[in-house]
């Protein structure tokens, strides 16, 4: 007890001082907490991914369409489950500049494709039969304030529809959820069939498929299979993971990601080493009174433990309020910038790791000055005095 | 004079006093060149990538897309109204007839050279009077497409940066085999990071008909917009919008201004937390330097020559920082190529930039810490009792 009364009267002998030790700690760890949250982030449609979900594109390039009769061949192919595919629609609200991610899908298989997924089964068995029929994710709907029921008029950057406009008024039937928090529903369906023959180049392409295989261990067969069968065709395919084409897509972003990340975590080691150098050198300014405190009759080990505890109090201080600090503003910009990041959250797993750090902190700047005072003689730590 | 003449000499006195607080006094040059560099990281990402687009537009070039598209790969164009357009007024005609570009874009895959993952890279179809449009445009290797052949040009920027494009390598796209004949330059814009072969080879290809995506005129000056645009209204059977390329680019060039906004946000709260270290280094200052203010204060130096050396040391540390983290930066992010995704789907190759503004708001930055840590303890340090000079040594 009396340990932990010295620990703090050291700690709090200058306040200001120790205001400025925590408040450089607390930026440190903010700046931590919140830009590893963005990086994951931006990583979670890799990590959201089923194992056993495939994607085949056209090999130019996933903007090509694919014929429709790809779809029954790749059902044909051993080891698949289940085949699905969409169209993209390049979908936006009322206005340009306000973009929704809106697919011609299959209604019957999409769900079955992504299970994920959750909807109702009399929202579905509704939409499956209303041509004009459309179901949205629970996050878009709550974007725009949609609830069953609504007819909403989507227009597409791409298509134009045969009335001469670019719009398509959709009846939404059901609002879709899903079991994980963390998987992304900010997007609509509405049906390929009505989709088709409403625009006005027609034509049987489909965009994509997404398909499942019986087995996770068939994945490198089955993709094998797929392209095989439509190579040297008008049309060759290139079937990856789900996985795998996420992140492919991620990296189109490219290394300023990388960069960006790069530069940040460079300045939180950067603020670290900076503030770990004032922490030192405050323990330092100490040694004459380490010295009585062990003329006194306090054992080197406890002086020691002493220091490194103290370094440890105040790492932990700045850094679990930083910590906090991240969290509130992780908040924040979910709820502000749900629509551009939809999986921004600050997880156990970042947390672990802020804490590792704050540990490492303590230790470090504790330990030379925890050390010197290990080994300080008190005859020359009394001379200084 | 006698104010001037105490101020310098407690400024060199303190500044060569900095050895004895060495640690801290670096801490704090660290502290403000790690912000500094920060900032000018994220700023001359922004700046290269919004130049890239930028410089590629032309102001006397009128650039058409079908209404609400948004982005040359969402629009099209039929024939008959690129017909239509050439009609237009205002338009300048060359000795191969009215300076009009139909033009197609579509994506095709390249290998990015720092990831060997795919990556959206633009095809680019246009005839001749679509070369001649843009000003810059100088082939560097090799020699132009022939039209009508699965021949094509690479920009240099995509050169850089991507695997398979070199000159007399076969490409496949699909079934479609290409060759690559030549590499253009046009001075470092956009148009550097496509892949550029003739319109009616991809319209045959691509199942595109006879259709295009967007139509680039080239004017006779910039105002003639007004007249193309009345022009348009009055036609049912046009529905394009038309736009000046410049203000088509500009707006595509504020894609990536969040970096710049990321950027700003990040540096200002890592400059509060330099500002705490700053600070700390500077109390430390004043507190090791107590007795000697002290001295100087009963030899007869005025209150004011105290503040002006801790301010002084304070500056000087911080700008010390603040150069060497554009040094860094300099160092370390000017002219860096990189590519990312643009806003019309494809990999836009750029360099970062950094020019004289973005010194400047690095220089600004590190002199704002200079100045908030310096005050403050220069207070402090102006009012150190004259008494403290006669106490024994602490």
């Amino acid at each position: 007890m009396k340990d932990l009364y010295l620990i703090y009267k050291n700690l709090t002998r200058k306040k200001l001082r120790l205001f400025l030790t925590c408040f450089t700690i607390f930026i440190a760890f903010l700046i931590f907490g919140a830009v590893t949250a963005l990086q994951g982030a931006l990583n979670s449609g890799v990590e959201m991914s089923a194992d056993n979900r495939l994607i085949t594109v056209n090999k130019i390039n996933f903007t090509q369409p694919l014929p429709f009769a790809y779809v029954n061949k790749v059902q044909n192919i051993a080891g698949v489950k289940e085949v699905s595919y969409a169209n993209w629609f390049g979908g936006f609200y009322q206005e340009p500049a306000k973009q929704v991610v809106t697919m011609a899908v299959d209604p019957i298989t999409y769900f079955s494709v992504y299970e994920e997924l959750v909807l109702p089964d009399e929202q579905k068995s509704k939409w499956q039969k209303n041509r004009r029929g459309a179901v949205v994710g629970q996050r878009l709907a709550k974007t725009y304030n949609w609830k069953v029921g609504d007819t909403v008029p989507m227009s597409s950057n791409i298509f134009s529809n045969k009335d001469g406009t670019q719009t398509w008024e959709l009846q939404i039937e059901g609002i879709f959820t899903a079991k994980d928090p963390q998987t992304d529903t900010g997007y609509m369906l509405f049906h390929y069939k009505y989709f088709m023959e409403t625009q006005i180049w027609g034509g049987d392409n489909v965009g994509w498929l997404m398909l499942t295989t019986t087995d996770t261990n068939l994945n490198e067969q089955v993709a094998k299979a797929i392209d095989d069968s439509f190579a040297n065709s008008a049309a060759e395919t290139q079937t990856s993971t789900e996985a795998a084409f996420n992140k492919a897509f991620i990296e189109q972003i490219g290394n300023i990601g990388l960069i960006i990340f790069g530069v940040v975590f460079m300045a939180f080691f950067t603020i670290l080493v900076v503030v770990g150098n004032t922490m030192v050198l405050a323990i330092r300014e100490r040694t004459g009174e380490i010295a009585v405190l062990k003329t006194l009759g306090f054992s080197s080990m406890r002086v020691f433990r002493m220091i490194l505890i103290e370094s440890c109090l105040l790492a932990f201080f700045g850094g679990l309020l930083g910590l906090g600090g991240a969290y509130l503003a992780v908040l924040w910009a979910s709820a502000a910038m749900a629509r551009f990041l939809p999986n921004l959250v600050l997880d156990q797993g970042i947390v672990l790791q802020a804490l590792g750090y704050m540990l490492l902190l303590g230790l470090i700047t504790g330990i030379v000055p925890a050390l010197r005072a290990l080994k300080l003689n008190i005859v020359s730590g009394l001379q200084g005095v | 004079m006698a104010l001037m003449s105490q101020s310098m000499a407690v400024i060199v006195m303190n500044i060569r006093s900095l050895p004895r607080r060495f640690w801290m006094s670096a801490a704090m040059v660290i502290a403000s060149a790690v912000v500094v560099a920060i900032l000018l990281a994220f700023l001359a990402m922004a700046k290269g990538f919004e130049t890239t687009l930028k410089s590629a537009g032309a102001e006397d070039v009128a650039f058409f897309l079908r209404v609400s598209s948004a982005a040359e790969l969402n629009s099209t164009v039929m024939n008959d109204q690129v017909n239509l357009l050439r009609n237009a007024p205002g338009i300048v005609a060359n000795d191969k007839g009215p300076m009009v570009s139909p033009e197609l874009y579509v994506i095709v895959d390249g290998i990015k050279k720092t990831s060997q993952t795919k990556a959206n890279i633009p095809l680019r179809g246009l005839g001749e009077q679509g070369v001649r449009l843009r000003e810059n445009f100088t082939l560097l290797k090799g020699r132009m497409f022939t039209p009508g052949t699965n021949e094509l040009i690479v920009g240099q920027g995509l050169l850089g940066q991507f695997d398979g494009f070199e000159l007399g390598n076969t490409l496949n796209f699909g079934k479609n085999r290409w060759t690559v004949v030549g590499v253009f330059s046009t001075a470092g814009n956009v148009f550097e990071s496509e892949l550029w072969a003739d319109a009616r080879v991809i319209q045959s290809l691509y199942n595109r008909g006879s259709s295009y995506q967007s139509v680039r005129a080239k004017l006779s000056s910039p105002q003639q917009i007004e007249g193309i645009k009345a022009y348009i209204e009055n036609d049912p059977r046009l529905n394009q919008v038309v736009q000046s390329e410049a203000s088509y680019f500009a707006e595509q060039g504020k894609s990536l201004s969040y970096i710049a906004i990321f950027g700003r946000v990040i540096s200002t709260v890592m400059a509060l937390g330099a500002l705490a270290g700053a600070l700390n280094t500077m109390f430390t200052s004043v507190a090791d330097r107590t007795t000697e203010i002290a001295t100087l204060r009963a030899i007869g130096f005025s209150h004011l020559s105290a503040f002006v050396g801790t301010m002084a040391e304070a500056l000087v540390l911080s700008v010390l920082g603040g150069l060497l983290g554009s040094l860094a930066a300099y160092l370390f992010f000017d002219g860096l190529s990189t590519s990312t995704l643009g806003g019309s789907f494809t990999q836009v190759v750029f360099t970062f930039q950094l020019s004289g503004n973005l010194f400047m708001q690095g220089a600004l930055m590190a002199l704002i810490i200079g100045f908030v840590s310096g005050v403050f303890p220069a207070w402090r340090a102006a009012r150190v009792p004259v008494a403290v000079a006669f106490q024994a040594r602490r």
